[in-house]
């Protein structure tokens, strides 16, 4: 028996260039970079003081939550009708993360004050739990947490729900908090560049960490009136090579991109778009710019990213820029890699420097890798 | 429907890992990837007969890899600053990564962070739906002291490891209903020792 298609039917975003799906399709539009200097982060134990943070407050103990559920109210609105007619047992969340409220155990450590509801949402399924309770799903919840792929993995699981029958919509959030935590481990790994990251580009030398909530609404296509993008395919792998670091030769993020080409029975030439992870970092970078020559040959289609804009946003990261990809399908254009200045030796021949009108893009190939040598590679499609 | 079964079960606790040999970096993993890499290799299970591309791996922790976080935290003011290598194990999917590089295991990946009810219905969707022909199944509970002082669960230091596969043999083909990985370790344990 044939599947279910799946679509996306809603999305909503809090990131560094504004709250809303309006401030993000600006900044692609616009090549905009939400990256800032940060007081909170200009001690001299941080590498760097560059950051994409969301516009919040700095004093809520909750962070994780106020984020995510900011960004599960406008999907939920914006997915309108489609999600209205569907009952609250067939709604399922599955909730991408990696560090969920790590704010409270700072608190904690610190001695500063910290709720009980921060100090449980340190818990990521306890977080979800909480947000499906809050946001009218009673159906099945998941937290997925693969490095900075969750957020593919999260909408590859949610589009699976969907095609078991276990639910006929999923809301699929990411979220992760800027925190001391996180700045303080990738400066101990010396992988942040003190400068911003500059995804692509000949002296990049590190990323610089963000923070978001991003959410997306995946209905049955056959619930959702309105014409909308099609979740087709993913493909996931391991480099199986070390811990932090991706192979150098870009073999694993290479075989994720095949698994989903032939789950989607497409072929490479017949992908529109890129969507690159695109860190910044010296041998990410190096290495996705590898593994699509690998797949694509000399006849690579266009590819960018967001992180020069959102910074690397980590388990809302794979969300996130979903939607950047839903917008570009859209709205017809190809997004620019911001804070990209002069592409290094070996990046793909399509690196889109500034946004330019597209004509229709049919397929876009999402991409992430993560610690743990963790691959996805996730193919949008329209009709 | 495809048959499924389980080809192989273990399970670990911490009291086993001073005699674990397996190599010279398990001593540098954090503690939850040390017992989820134990309970793998005490599965048996021969890798090399397998193609190492269509073998994945599904992991749930208890508490995700807040035991390491606390331990990170609590290290921040070492001399030198936070560890990287530390930093590294934050992440609930570490273990994942640590045994995919052990036994070379280039297949799809699931990591989630919950209790053990998850694993074996998503690790045989993978197999159903020919995305993998085998699936290593992890459940780890780790919480250290110091991390059950912060969050609302005991101390615990275990993992337990499943072998999935397509078709029958094996231990027993997988119930559909049955998706706790506990009592299905209880039965296959008691089958084992009976036998």
């Amino acid at each position: 028996m044939r599947e279910p298609e799946v679509v996306i039917a809603g999305c909503g975003v809090i990131s560094a260039v504004g709250c809303g799906v309006g401030p993000l399709r600006t900044a692609l539009q616009n090549n905009a970079s939400g990256l800032r200097a940060s007081e909170k982060f200009s001690a001299p134990r941080f590498l760097s003081n560059i950051v994409g943070p969301a516009p919040r407050n700095p004093d809520d103990d909750n962070p994780a939550w106020f984020l995510a559920a900011e960004a599960l109210q406008q999907a939920r609105a914006n997915a309108g009708r489609a999600l209205a007619t569907i009952p609250a047992e067939k709604t399922g969340l599955i909730l991408s993360t990696t560090k969920a409220n790590i704010e409270a155990l700072e608190r904690i450590s610190a001695g500063r004050p910290c709720s009980e509801t921060a100090r449980r949402h340190l818990r990521a399924d306890l977080l979800a739990a909480d947000l499906a309770a809050a946001h009218g799903a009673r159906g099945p919840v998941q937290t997925v947490s693969t490095a900075c792929v969750s957020g593919l993995v999260a909408i590859s699981q949610a589009a699976k729900t969907i095609q078991r029958g276990d639910a006929d919509a999923v809301l699929v959030v990411g979220v992760d908090c800027l925190s001391e935590f996180v700045v303080a481990g990738f400066t101990a790994l010396k992988a942040l560049d003190p400068q911003g990251c500059r995804p692509f580009d000949q002296d990049r030398s590190g990323l610089s960490p963000g923070e978001a909530g991003a959410a997306v609404v995946l209905v049955r296509a056959d619930l959702c009136a309105q014409p909308a993008i099609k979740v087709r395919a993913f493909g996931g792998s391991n480099d199986a090579n070390h811990l932090t670091g991706p192979s150098r030769d870009g073999s694993g993020l290479a075989q994720a991109i095949r698994v989903a080409l032939s789950a989607a029975k497409l072929n490479p030439s017949e992908i529109d778009f890129v969507h690159a992870h695109g860190t910044g970092t010296g041998y990410n970078d190096a290495m996705e710019s590898l593994a699509l020559k690998t797949v694509f040959g000399e006849a690579c289609p266009p590819v960018s990213g967001a992180k020069g804009m959102l910074g690397h946003t980590l388990g809302a990261a794979g969300v996130i820029e979903t939607i950047c990809c839903v917008l570009a399908m859209e709205n017809n254009f190809l997004p620019g890699t911001p804070r990209l200045s002069h592409a290094a030796e070996g990046t793909p021949p399509g690196l889109v420097r500034e946004p330019r009108p597209a004509a229709r893009l049919k397929n876009v190939l999402k991409l992430n890798t993560g610690f743990g040598g963790l691959n996805g590679a996730l193919i949008l499609s329209h009709d | 429907m495809t048959e499924i079964s389980i080809a192989a079960a273990s399970t670990v606790t911490g009291a086993d890992l001073p005699a674990a040999r397996l190599g010279q970096r398990f001593g540098r993993l954090d503690l939850q990837s040390q017992l989820a890499l134990l309970a793998v290799a005490s599965l048996n299970v021969n890798f090399d007969g397998l193609p190492r591309d269509r073998t994945g791996i599904c992991l749930a922790a208890s508490a995700g890899s807040l035991s390491t976080d606390v331990n990170f935290w609590n290290g921040r003011h070492a001399v030198g600053g936070p560890s990287p290598t530390l930093f590294a194990y934050t992440l609930p999917s570490a273990a994942v990564g640590e045994v995919a590089i052990h036994f070379r295991l280039t297949g799809p990946n699931l990591c989630f962070v919950g209790d053990d009810k998850i694993i074996l219905p998503e690790a045989a969707d993978l197999l159903r739906r020919g995305e993998a022909d085998a699936c290593v199944c992890i459940y780890c509970d780790v919480v250290t002291a110091d991390c059950s002082k912060i969050i609302s669960l005991p101390p615990a230091a275990m993992a337990r490891a499943f072998f999935l596969k397509n078709g029958g043999g094996g231990i027993c083909t997988l119930p559909e209903f049955d998706r706790d990985m506990k009592a299905l370790s209880a039965i296959i344990f008691q089958t084992k020792s009976a036998g």
